[in-house]
């Protein structure tokens, strides 16, 4: 069969801005982090915390996470079906449209537009063109599929098409709002309704954005990087089915002790326990690739960030079951200790993933070999290290904090004022600060070894693009 | 047992249904190799 | 099967999506804001505290402070009686929040006076030292729009005169945000029912104790000093220098406040810290 000619433009492309995007989400996220400890780098209206945060966690999740994500999307969907994208000007028109709802939201955010719902804090306008990129998106991939030229399904895929229906379905239910001017509208659910789908909302948008994914990555990018295939694609189809159809149940673990009803947290408890078979059967599916592999750990950078980012998620589905136990979640909930939980997650799970998938696109799509391996290593050890203070210290900070908020007096009176338990968490969030400055480091570091590599790299054989191209 | 717990009952016992269902079908003998299929041919591209 | 009919895996995933979602999403449109939650004494906002809500969406407060209180002891003693389901069906959307950075502020209104707020808005710092707020001020020069607070209320289907929205003009956003605090967990009378007594005799286990003075002086310094004044001179609240009533009675002012006057009850901190505070005080009065 002869090689069919893939668009690798377009996935260029999207690594490039998908990169700049996780830059500004990291360099805000270091903003806010100060701004907790320093009040005075709060510059009223735009630049406050109230509406710095969201630019970070918006940045992050749809600017970094699913930019990367269309990237390797299109990438996969081109080499798993073994045929060229169903329609390039779709995908031109994707790629466009993406940054100019990110600019948009970007904007719209520091205006102080937001509906305030975490992770859905844009207005109405904003979330039409998030609807439309998506439906763009979504075209092009399942066409592409179903003309491919492969008649098995490799697992990725899988991952692929429930994530697209997934964020579909949650994006516009959990979206349902009434306009009272361009910039400002109103739920349409109100209160102890609201709070319920927006967590059903926000627990999947985990699922769909910051799980799903990276997975579909990780079982391509790992077998491809270490050249054995995955260990049982039988138990990954049995993981895949529990995985979709246990997360809906679980949203109200974010909602444990609320006015919502009993019998519905009772539930969310019971699934995020159940979650743990599905995750770890991806853990276990990554970890028994490797027998007789393990000294690529050593040998393969791509192999330590993709062992390393597997780990983490096998941790932090096993933290996260925790937290959704009743007696703990009313220990924890509100804590510092969740941003810890969280930021294992995106920085040591999501981000992991997508930096190796990045490394194993670069020959592929850049047309030339990495600059630098050993800047890699040390991209590698930045990024592991600033993630580490970052957590460590707020886990232990959250733990203190809960235990201050919870002491009693003997004649059953509060042992601590809010302020004193708030003092407290100082130190923590410098360390926080100074754990997130490593590891915009290890980016700036990683993102100088890639433009280094379109400029002095050698010529890959693995590119299908001529180097008199050479337009990296 | 009033009708409402019935329900609940039913339809758990009805979804492990399904799963066991999928374990089968998946692991079955007779798909044993279109189901590990994709893993080698996933590999052979490049 | 579905292996290779991607049109198939698509509705099959979509129906394994759609069951969870069922049961634990739109079911619960049947139990929640029924009749069975209403309680009678809640209403909804009136035009400046729903504009002040919004002026509370638009800086994103809800990333530093929740608004649910959980039914759990300290939780309870710390920020007055758990919510209830019924004192939400006016919220849309929603701001019960994740994080605590700052306290919870379900039940927020009534605990101070506006002045109070007015002062802690302007200048957090001064109000309550080493908190990581940011100032507010500037909301004072932004005035307020009449009409298109009129046009949420239609929206919302909200009641409301003419006068409320007459009222408007003039009044700035940080008048509005004042006002919503105000309203916030006032929707059921609670903080009488949560009134803790004193029972039995009062006696000052440190009567005459000079060595609590200091610690006396650090409490009230950290409780009191925002609204009284560094000095006891007064400020938001009245001066306190020349304070006669035996001990046992200042002991009974600290624990239960004035909550009518906006002084609020400090029982929640214990009897321990409030002798020391009765400690200090008296001996303020004495020079
Ligand atoms: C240098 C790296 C980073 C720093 C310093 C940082 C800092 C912060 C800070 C200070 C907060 C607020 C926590 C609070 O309110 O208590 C936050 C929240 C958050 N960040 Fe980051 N962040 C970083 C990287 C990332 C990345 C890469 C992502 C996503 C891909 C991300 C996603 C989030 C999310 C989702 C939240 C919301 C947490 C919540 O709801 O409690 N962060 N981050
Ligand atoms: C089995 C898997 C998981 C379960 C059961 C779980 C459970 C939880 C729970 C109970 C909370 C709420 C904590 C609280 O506020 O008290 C939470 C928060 C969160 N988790 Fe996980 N987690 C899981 C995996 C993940 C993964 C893989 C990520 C990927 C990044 C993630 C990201 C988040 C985020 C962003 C939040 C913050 C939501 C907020 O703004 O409050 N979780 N998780």
């Amino acid at each position: 069969m002869e090689k069919p000619n893939y668009n690798t433009d377009i996935v260029r492309s999207f690594i490039n801005w998908g990169i700049i995007w996780g830059l500004v989400s990291i360099m805000v996220g270091v903003i806010v982090s100060l701004q907790m400890v320093e009040p005075a780098l709060n510059f009223p209206p735009y630049l406050t915390f109230g509406r710095l945060r969201p630019l970070h966690t918006n940045a992050g999740i749809y600017g970094w996470a699913v930019g990367t994500t269309f990237a390797l999307f299109l990438y996969m969907v081109q080499r798993l079906c073994k045929t060229r994208l169903w329609s390039d000007k779709l995908a031109r028109f994707q790629l466009w449209f993406f940054n100019a709802t990110i600019i948009t939201a970007a904007i719209t955010l520091l205006l102080g537009y937001t509906t305030s719902k975490e992770y859905h804090e844009l207005e109405w306008p904003v979330d039409i063109m998030v609807v439309i990129l998506w439906v763009a998106f979504a075209i092009n991939i399942i066409m592409t599929i179903i003309k491919r030229r492969e008649e098995q399904m490799y697992i990725s895929l899988w991952y692929m098409m429930a994530s697209i229906v997934g964020v579909a379905i949650l994006y516009i239910v959990d979206g349902a709002e009434v306009p009272v001017s361009l910039f400002k509208s109103y739920s349409a659910y109100a209160g102890t309704n609201d709070a319920n789908v927006h967590w059903w909302f926000g627990h999947n948008a985990v699922a769909m954005v910051l799980t799903a994914p990276p997975l579909a990555m990780f079982y391509y990018v790992l077998p491809k990087s270490t050249g054995v295939p995955i260990y049982s694609h039988r138990m990954s189809i049995i993981a895949f089915w529990s995985l979709i159809f246990m997360y809906l149940w679980t949203g109200a673990h974010h909602l444990l002790w609320t006015p919502v009803p009993d019998w519905i947290q009772t539930l969310a408890m019971a699934f995020s326990v159940m979650l743990i078979a599905p995750s770890w059967g991806s853990v276990f599916n990554g970890y028994l690739s490797m027998r007789g592999q393990w000294h690529q750990m050593r040998e393969n950078y791509l192999v330590k960030f993709l062992i390393i980012g597997i780990t983490f998620y096998g941790l932090q589905t096993l933290q996260g079951p925790m937290q959704a136990i009743r007696s703990f979640s009313a220990f924890i909930h509100y804590t510092d200790w969740v941003p810890a939980h969280i930021h294992m997650g995106t920085m040591g799970w999501v981000s992991m993933i997508a930096f190796a998938s990045i490394y194993y696109l670069v020959p592929r799509v850049y047309g030339r070999e990495l600059y630098s391996v050993p800047l890699a290593n040390l991209h590698f050890w930045l990024i592991l290290i600033g993630q580490l203070i970052w957590t460590i210290s707020l886990w232990i900070a959250g733990v203190l904090q809960a235990g201050m908020w919870t002491a009693t007096n003997s004649d059953g009176s509060l042992a601590y004022s809010f302020m004193e338990t708030m003092v407290e968490m100082y130190p923590y969030w410098w360390a926080r600060v100074f754990g997130g400055i490593i590891f915009l480091f290890g980016v700036i570091v990683f993102i100088y070894n890639l433009v280094m590599t379109t400029r002095r790299g050698e010529v890959s054989p693995a590119s299908e693009r001529t180097a008199v191209e050479g337009r990296a | 047992m009033d009708w409402a717990s019935i329900l609940y009952l039913g339809v758990t016992f009805g979804l492990f249904i399904i799963f066991v269902l999928i374990v089968r079908y998946t692991y079955s003998r007779k798909n044993r190799e279109q189901n590990e299929e994709a893993k080698y041919r996933m590999l052979d591209d490049d | 099967m579905w292996e290779r009919k991607p049109v198939l895996l698509l509705v099959l995933a979509t129906a394994a999506i759609m069951v969870g979602t069922i049961v634990t999403m739109i079911l619960p449109f049947a139990w929640v804001n029924t009749d069975a939650d209403r309680i009678a004494t809640v209403t909804p906002y009136n035009p400046l505290e729903q504009e002040g809500r919004d002026i509370y969406i638009r800086e994103g407060c809800n990333n530093c402070h929740t608004q649910t209180i959980r039914p759990l002891v300290t939780e309870v003693l710390r920020y007055g009686d758990y919510s209830k389901s019924g004192e939400f069906v006016y919220d849309r959307p929603f701001l019960w929040g994740s994080k605590r950075t700052g306290p919870d502020l379900a039940r927020i209104g009534g605990k101070y006076p506006d002045a109070w707020h007015y002062k802690h808005m302007e200048s957090p710092r001064a109000m309550v030292p080493r908190s990581n707020m940011p100032d507010y001020g500037w909301l004072k020069n932004n005035l307020l729009d009449p009409q298109n607070i009129r046009h949420k209320m239609d929206v919302l289907g909200f009641p409301y005169e003419q006068a409320e929205i007459d009222a408007l003009k003039g009044k700035n956003e940080m008048d509005a945000i004042v006002a919503y605090l105000q309203k916030l967990g006032t929707g059921i009378p609670w903080r009488k029912t949560a009134e803790t007594l004193v029972v039995g005799e009062l006696h000052n286990p440190y009567q005459d104790d000079l060595t609590v003075l200091d610690a006396g002086k650090a409490l009230y310094m950290q409780h009191c000093a925002a609204c009284h004044g560094e000095k006891l001179q007064g400020e938001i609240g009245p001066e306190l220098t020349d304070l006669d009533m035996p001990d046992a009675d200042l002991y009974q002012i600290l624990f239960n406040g004035f909550p009518e006057d906006g002084m609020p009850p400090f029982s929640a901190i214990g009897s321990d810290r409030l002798w020391k505070m009765v400690n200090f005080l008296k001996n303020e009065a004495k020079h």
